[in-house]
């Protein structure tokens, strides 16, 4: 009785994950997951960074190496479902993800994995030991940012649903444009009634899931949805033209400066690339072709000048130091160049930067954040990806039969606050959706939520799934 | 400092003091008890009034994350609130002559201390002898973790406040989130206390006595429905219920959660159990040899006299069934030494706490042995681990600490004309939650005999041991005010 007492409800969303690593990238996953109710169990064999993880956030701590199957054990890996190494080794990660297939094979893992060497191996790595489920290359992530954006002119962010056939883009509202001081049931008639839909609104640093009552105003980060064929039809209406990226120019030839240099080069865009160090020069030389590999300073403006800077469409400063990327891409934007895309690492600074006017911003560990996070994700949730200063995601899931939001029309469904249905596709179709529009069984739904709405989604899409 | 956030978790704070009252009101009730049950009644609406207006205006923010500021300043503005109103009852119902004396009931209860202004405890309405327990219950696991457990909400913010309220020197968490971490102590603490329940009846007390003592028992508080506290049953048996229950309290709590899972041996592995209840045995077997033949003609009794009275001081639960100021002055100054060890760290005691004062010992020794081998490296370990030397050096601070604030609140309570012995176990008794004292508050007296201004430094002193000291302290250092 009295164990019985004691003993573990049967809870429906218990999910207990183990994170190794509380660097960045861990602690930020942690974070994200302990506001939504996840047990969170983090390894580090730094104990400062335990330190700060355990007074920041509610989750559990382990001080040891996540390679180690005793640190492993005691951090509870058998009853964990989900195990997530991250450190900033992959050596470590690979190791700590050995010892918990032994312990404990019925838990997912994901592995931050950065060396080539071993992302070749993927499939061996899968179906034989360690079993990795997933493989994350933050790196690889990234260069599909840069071409996303590059992809869409005057875009903050973007995210694609659905293989790209729906785009979510974010956009900053200049102080001349067309839409600013509108409200938002007024746009229906400027896009003649095509798909388009803005699913959320950035304004002062705060997200805003809005409704048709809410006004836009000059200086909104405004995130809007369109079919991929429409894309530059919306743009049109915020006033940007459809300009395609010819010329680049990159900045730092480390592993994601050749993997950028090298997929712009099979776009046959004109590319440049500044890499300080004259071995590595020598080595993007021999495996680039067509690039242009210059060896120097990418801060030193005579340089930049002499390389016509100003004709480039779009710089992009990926070195190591990311204080030199900002620095790199103000100096660039002031001489000229139409759009800076700098990589950032640190969190912290993340915010700052829209501040003194760089907008595009990548980061390598956010990407990995967010992949990570995709599938973490509960339920029939495929894909999720969350919007500038981390406070909403979009998710992708299919909607089940038993699913609460089926065969109503979606302004009669109890929707959690803070969260939109933001598209249905159905076959080959795709609706952007009004408040009249019924989401079938086993349609596809894009919901974008708040982080505070992130468990109540979770809860509407997937409820009844747990009696399959 | 936001003070929205304050007052919001201080007003949820009052108004889960103000629902409580619901269990005195019906027992008052049952017992057909009108003045009682009037008292408990207004009682009642005044708390969940006060609470709701502190909590309504700002409720928003009961859900955001708190800094460590802010914890501490909520869990000693929430304590010091909640005796607050809970004195109201004792105040309406004229038990005592003055707000004061009502407040230090109030307070001894929350703060599981357990000393007393009551010459005459059987006069009392059963209403609020309940209502007596039933605030050590509360205090004793903590209001704070018990909020915890049920208040979805309290998520990252409740974390500071249950560091706040529950420091411990090496901190464990049951469970990856703070909630589940709550409710399993509760569960715990919620099973022993039945479980008590059920024995005490077996020894022939009726429920409403068995209720109580449990309810004064596990929190280690000591309130007694009877003026000779424990004697007053005149049973072996309940004597041995209640030291086996003591001690359960006397044990971290997690290691109770352990064993209930069924692993029972983390109790020997544990090293802080073992020299806890080490420490028991020794203290017993020399106490019983002490008091043999000078006091008890028999063995037996001086055994079962020795252990509980050894128990109840240890633990700081503060029951008596012994005047132990007729013992020789050697178990005297046992029982005077065990107000200061206490007992276990994540347990519901009081005093130093046993880890502590093993962790002292070996950082002592380990500066003695480094005199001997000055090229040693020798860190401080404790069941096999490495104690960071941040944390020993914290354990230096809280002790000189606590020793400090010990001597100055003795100095101050002897200044009010109190003798010398009453002083210093007057405040030994309070900062370590325990209860009775020695001359003047011994255990066959109370503390009505403390002057007003002594009073309300016992108040402030039984306080300091509820939350060990920091976490009241610190509300009195300037620096803690500054923007």
């Amino acid at each position: 009785m009295a164990s019985d007492f004691i003993a573990e409800p049967p809870r429906e969303y218990f999910v207990k994950i183990i994170i190794v690593g509380a660097g960045q990238v861990g602690f930020n996953v942690a974070s994200r997951l302990a506001t939504e109710n996840k047990e969170v169990v983090v390894v580090d064999r730094d104990a400062a960074a335990l330190k700060l993880v355990s007074e920041q956030l509610d989750v559990q701590t382990v001080e040891g190496s996540g390679s180690s199957p005793a640190v492993l054990q005691e951090a509870g890996v058998q009853a964990a479902d989900i195990l997530l190494a991250v450190t900033d080794s992959d050596e470590t990660n690979l190791v700590s993800c050995l010892f918990a297939d032994m312990l404990s094979p019925a838990t997912k893992k994901l592995v931050r994995l950065r060396n080539d060497d071993y992302t070749n191996f993927e499939n061996n790595l899968k179906e034989r030991p360690p079993h990795i489920d997933t493989i994350i290359n933050p790196e690889l992530e990234l260069v599909r940012t840069v071409q996303r954006l590059l992809d869409v002119p005057g875009a903050v962010d973007v995210a694609e649903f659905a293989d790209g056939r729906l785009k979510l883009i974010g956009v900053r509202l200049g102080p001349g444009s067309p839409l600013a001081g509108k409200h938002l049931w007024e746009l229906p008639r400027k896009t003649g009634g095509y798909g388009f839909l803005i699913a959320a609104i950035v304004r002062e640093e705060e997200l805003i899931i809005p409704t048709g009552r809410d006004v836009l105003k000059a200086g909104d980060l405004v995130y809007f949805v369109t079919e991929q064929n429409r894309v530059f039809e919306a743009l049109s209406l915020f006033d940007i033209k459809a300009e395609t990226v010819r010329r680049a120019l990159v900045v730092g030839g480390g592993r994601i400066g050749f993997r950028l240099a090298k997929a712009l080069e099979e776009k046959n865009i004109y590319t440049k690339i500044i890499e300080k160090d004259p071995r590595r020069a020598n080595e993007l030389a021999e495996n680039l072709n067509r690039v242009i590999v210059l060896q120097g300073d990418g801060s030193d403006q005579s340089l930049l000048s002499e390389e016509n800077v100003q004709d480039m469409d779009v710089v992009i400063t990926v070195t190591s130091d990311e204080e030199t990327n900002i620095l790199i891409s103000l100096l660039a934007r002031r001489m000229g160049v139409g759009k800076a895309i700098t990589l950032i690492n640190r969190f912290a600074y993340l915010p700052l930067v829209a501040a003194i006017g760089i907008e595009h911003v990548i980061s390598p560990r956010l990407s990995a954040v967010n992949t990570i996070l995709q599938h973490v994700r509960r339920g029939n949730v495929l894909t999720s990806v969350s919007l500038k200063g981390e406070q909403a995601e979009a998710m992708e899931a299919v909607a089940m039969e038993t699913s609460d939001v089926v065969g109503k029309p979606l302004k009669n469904i109890d929707f959690p606050k803070g969260a939109l249905v933001m598209a249905i596709f159905r076959g080959q179709e795709v609706i952007i959706p009004s408040g009249d529009s019924v989401i079938h069984p086993m349609d596809r739904i894009v919901i974008l939520s708040t982080q505070k709405a992130i468990s109540k989604v979770e809860k509407a899409l997937a409820v009844k799934l747990e009696f399959f | 400092m936001r003070w929205g956030h304050v007052t919001a978790l201080v007003g949820l704070l009052t108004f889960f003091v103000g629902l409580s009252m619901i269990l005195p009101l019906g027992c008052s009730l049952y017992f057909r008890e009108g003045e009682a049950a009037r008292v408990l009644l207004v009682s009642m609406g005044i708390t969940l009034g006060c609470g709701a207006l502190l909590y309504g205006p700002t409720r928003k923010s009961a859900s955001e994350a708190l800094s460590h500021r802010e914890g501490m300043a909520i869990v000693t503005l929430g304590w010091i609130s909640v005796g607050v109103f809970g004195a109201i009852p004792f105040h309406l119902g004229d038990v005592f002559p003055s707000f004061v004396d009502s407040l230090f009931e109030s307070v001894s209860g929350f703060t599981t201390t357990g000393s007393s202004l009551l010459s005459n405890i059987e006069a009392l309405p059963r209403g609020l002898l309940l209502w007596r327990s039933l605030i050590q219950w509360l205090g004793g696991m903590g209001i704070i973790v018990l909020s915890l457990a049920i208040l979805p909400f309290l998520g990252v913010g409740g974390m500071q406040l249950y560091k706040a309220e529950v420091p411990s020197p090496v901190p464990d968490k049951l469970k990856p989130r703070i909630r589940d971490t709550a409710t399993v102590l509760w569960k715990v603490y919620l099973l022993f206390t039945a479980a008590q329940v059920l024995l005490l009846m077996l020894g022939n007390m009726n429920l409403f006595d068995a209720v109580c003592h449990a309810f004064t028992t596990m929190p280690t508080g000591g309130f007694s429905t009877r003026n000779v506290s424990v004697m007053s049953f005149h049973s072996a048996w309940v004597d041995g219920v209640m030291v086996v229950f003591m001690l359960l309290a006397g044990v971290n709590f997690s290691l109770h959660y352990q064993m209930l899972k069924g692993r029972p041996k983390v109790l020997w592995r544990d090293p802080e159990a073992r020299f806890f209840l080490g420490l028991v045995l020794v203290l017993i077997a020399a106490v019983t040899v002490n008091v043999h033949g000078v006091v008890y003609e028999s063995l037996s009794s001086a055994f079962r006299y020795a252990s509980f009275q050894v128990v109840s001081i240890l633990t700081t639960t503060g029951y008596v069934t012994a005047d132990y100021e007729r013992w020789p002055a050697f178990s005297q100054i046992v029982l005077v030494l065990c107000m200061f060890v206490g007992a276990s760290a994540g347990s519901t005691g009081g005093g130093i706490k046993c880890l502590r004062v093993m962790l002292l010992f070996k950082y002592a020794y380990r500066e003695l042995f480094r005199l001997v081998h000055p090229r040693s490296v020798s860190p401080v370990k404790l069941g096999g681990r490495v104690v960071p030397e941040a944390v020993l050096s914290s354990i230096c601070g809280f002790f000189l600490a606590y020793v400090g604030l010990f001597a100055i609140c003795s100095v101050l309570l002897s200044s009010m004309g109190v003798d010398l012995l009453t002083s210093l176990s007057a405040v030994a008794a309070t900062m370590g939650n325990i209860g009775p004292g020695l001359a003047g508050v011994g255990p066959m007296d109370n503390f009505s005999m403390i002057p007003l201004a002594g009073k309300w430094l016992l108040i402030f002193c039984m306080l300091l041991g509820r939350l060990e000291i920091y976490t009241v302290i610190i509300l009195l250092v300037p620096e803690f005010w500054r923007k």
